[in-house]
């Protein structure tokens, strides 16, 4: 039945319709002269018309090709540049015709089932690593609570002895300062200021713990942005004016009120205060501003100091970390304020960054979003 | 799934509608069916059990009785393990009682998905689970029982030619660790196995995830 010509003729227009089978016919010089859509659907366009050697990746340049394509009786494997732009390795048969090469190929199965077991095992490791991931994560993650705890109980014990110190040494020096030599004087002062600089240390140490163990709570309460400012201007002004810079105030006239905690922005508008007024020297000037971006109130704070190099600026903000910046003149702070004012952003749904060209000065800001019904 | 659900009893449809997504690959829906199970009152254990287990279960009979692919086996096996990550960001954060089990799949055994389960419920009662993960030599499972000392060693298995090797491992590992408490499971007891593999000393065979459970809750705190 097979034999009919009918019959034969739909089995070959079925098989080349829809198999993944390519055929080639080839001319004397291995030109593809015809391919059948399979073919045309794999190879680049312009594969009709030029040599099958062509669309072959030669991975070793060793491939004879034309003398492969006379090699008619065994499969050979070879790999095509195809129009998706990955090469894909096919079996080849070549089959000798009038005035030419009939070649046909298919994809190589065996490949294929060797990729897609590498994918399954790469997908094996890849879920074992994640497992792994966030096994470590969650270990880190009681490990930062502990330290926390730590930080939270020593800082709050090693306060009280700073405070009677502070107390005592500053009831001496006012009730007994007289009877004391100038040199004894200095010498109880020095004590005092380093247990000032011990106590500003102890309560970053406190804010940052209760911030990073997620336990800060904050008093949302409606302000405008002139009120936040006005809230933190006087402290501001005392800062600067004690180093000679002097503090520019630009308040925004916009009434929106925003859903804030209004003591914790202020606790941010000074920390970056203080931050640009130990970078800048007798006579320079710091600009304390707010604006209104679609639905962001942004604050900023800029300064004229010497600027923040790149390598710096994605540091800032992290605890602990170092960068190479200097104090003007030399002041000692606990580096905490900026981890903290970030800590204080992010927690009212905001973020904190800075704009600085080395030479140029420093503009700190930070954004807070508009909740829905504000 | 709009009526509240009761634990260990999936309904039906949401079980075919399930396996049906997993057999046509489709991940998104696969997915969806999880979280939704899984965020319901029915918890990780009997997502595990009456999802996963239990579909993996029928894909493996499928592919037997040859009405589907290898390859359709596989993505399936993929999907439903890619489905455990997303319970760990809550399970790893769970309160820990100070216990651990070493689990692993025996050598030449690359069906995972099985023992990560068990290891994940070991995490889920408080224990801490280390999976050490397909096709793993004994020697290495000894080194790490030697270096983190857990309490429990569970050995998983799933295809058949895996009986013989559950038991040299277990064998194996009660000599190196007279003391330590050992437990085996997985499909390859389906077809049993469970008496022999129970002759040795001080091991157990515990063929689902519930059993585990209940093992742990009843040992757990005295092994």
């Amino acid at each position: 039945m097979f034999d009919r010509p009918d019959i034969a003729k739909a089995m070959q227009t079925y098989v080349l319709e829809t198999a993944p089978v390519m055929a080639l016919l080839l001319d004397a010089d291995d030109r593809v002269v015809d391919a059948n859509d399979e073919a045309r659907r794999v190879l680049r366009a312009e594969a009709v018309g030029r040599p099958l050697a062509e669309q072959i990746v030669d991975f070793n340049q060793t491939l004879d090709v034309p003398a492969i394509i006379r090699q008619g009786d065994t499969v050979h494997r070879l790999t095509l540049s195809t129009a998706s732009g990955l090469p894909e390795t096919f079996c080849f048969r070549f089959f000798p015709v009038s005035g030419g090469v009939l070649a046909l190929a298919c994809l190589d199965l065996k490949e294929q089932v060797e990729l897609r077991n590498q994918v399954l095992e790469l997908n094996r490791e890849l879920n074992n690593l994640t497992r792994q991931l966030y096994q470590a994560n969650a270990e880190l993650h009681m490990l930062n609570q502990l330290k926390n705890q730590f930080l939270g109980m020593a800082a709050h014990d090693l306060r009280k002895p700073i405070g009677l110190i502070m107390t005592y040494g500053g009831f001496v020096l006012e009730e007994a300062g007289a009877q004391l030599s100038e040199e004894h004087r200095e010498y109880l002062r020095t004590c005092l200021r380093a247990a000032t600089g011990m106590k500003q240390l102890i309560d970053d140490f406190l804010d940052l713990a209760v911030m990073e163990s997620g336990r800060m709570r904050l008093e949302l309460a409606p302000a405008t942005a002139r009120e936040i400012i006005a809230g933190a201007e006087p402290m501001a002004r005392l800062v600067a004016g004690k180093k000679g810079i002097t503090l520019l105030v630009e308040p925004t006239d916009d009434v929106r009120r925003l859903q804030v905690d209004e003591s914790k922005l202020q606790q941010v508008l000074l920390n970056l205060v203080g931050n640009a007024v130990e970078h800048s020297v007798s006579g320079q000037r710091i600009w304390l501003s707010s604006r209104w971006e679609g639905q962001n109130l942004v604050f900023s704070v800029r300064d004229e100091g010497p600027g923040i190099p790149p390598e710096d600026q994605s540091r800032l903000f992290t605890a602990f970390e170092r960068t190479g910046l200097r104090k003007t003149a030399g002041e000692r702070s606990t580096g905490l304020g900026l981890a903290i004012a970030r800590l204080v952003v992010e927690t009212h749904g905001g973020r904190i960054w800075v704009e600085s060209r080395p030479g140029h000065g420093a503009t700190f800001l930070f954004s807070l979003p508009t909740k829905e019904g504000e | 799934m709009n009526q509240p659900v009761k634990p260990g009893f999936l309904p039906e449809e949401v079980y075919r509608a399930y396996l049906n997504a997993l057999l046509a690959h489709d991940f998104q829906a696969c997915r969806a069916h999880f979280l939704q199970w899984l965020e319901a009152d029915a918890g990780l254990r009997w997502t595990y059990e009456d999802l996963v287990r239990r579909s993996l279960y029928e894909v493996g009979d499928l592919w037997e009785r040859g009405r589907i692919s290898v390859a359709t086996e596989h993505l399936a096996t993929a999907i439903s393990e890619s489905l455990l990550n997303l319970t760990y960001p809550r399970l790893f954060l769970r309160p820990r009682i100070g216990k651990s089990a070493v689990v692993t799949c025996v050598p030449n055994e690359y069906h995972q998905i099985g023992g990560k389960m068990v290891a994940d419920v070991f995490e889920l009662n408080g224990w801490r689970g280390y999976f050490l993960g397909a096709n793993t030599p004994v020697g290495d499972v000894i080194k790490l029982i030697a270096e983190k000392r857990p309490e429990v060693v569970a050995l998983s298995g799933a295809t058949s030619f895996s009986l013989a090797k559950v038991i040299s491992a277990a064998a194996e590992i009660r000599e190196a660790f007279p003391e330590v408490a050992i437990l085996v499971g997985g499909q390859v007891f389906r077809w049993g196995g469970k008496e022999r593999v129970e002759r040795l000393p001080g091991v157990r065979c515990l063929i689902s995830l519930g059993e585990l459970e209940a093992w742990i809750m009843e040992h757990g705190r005295d092994v």
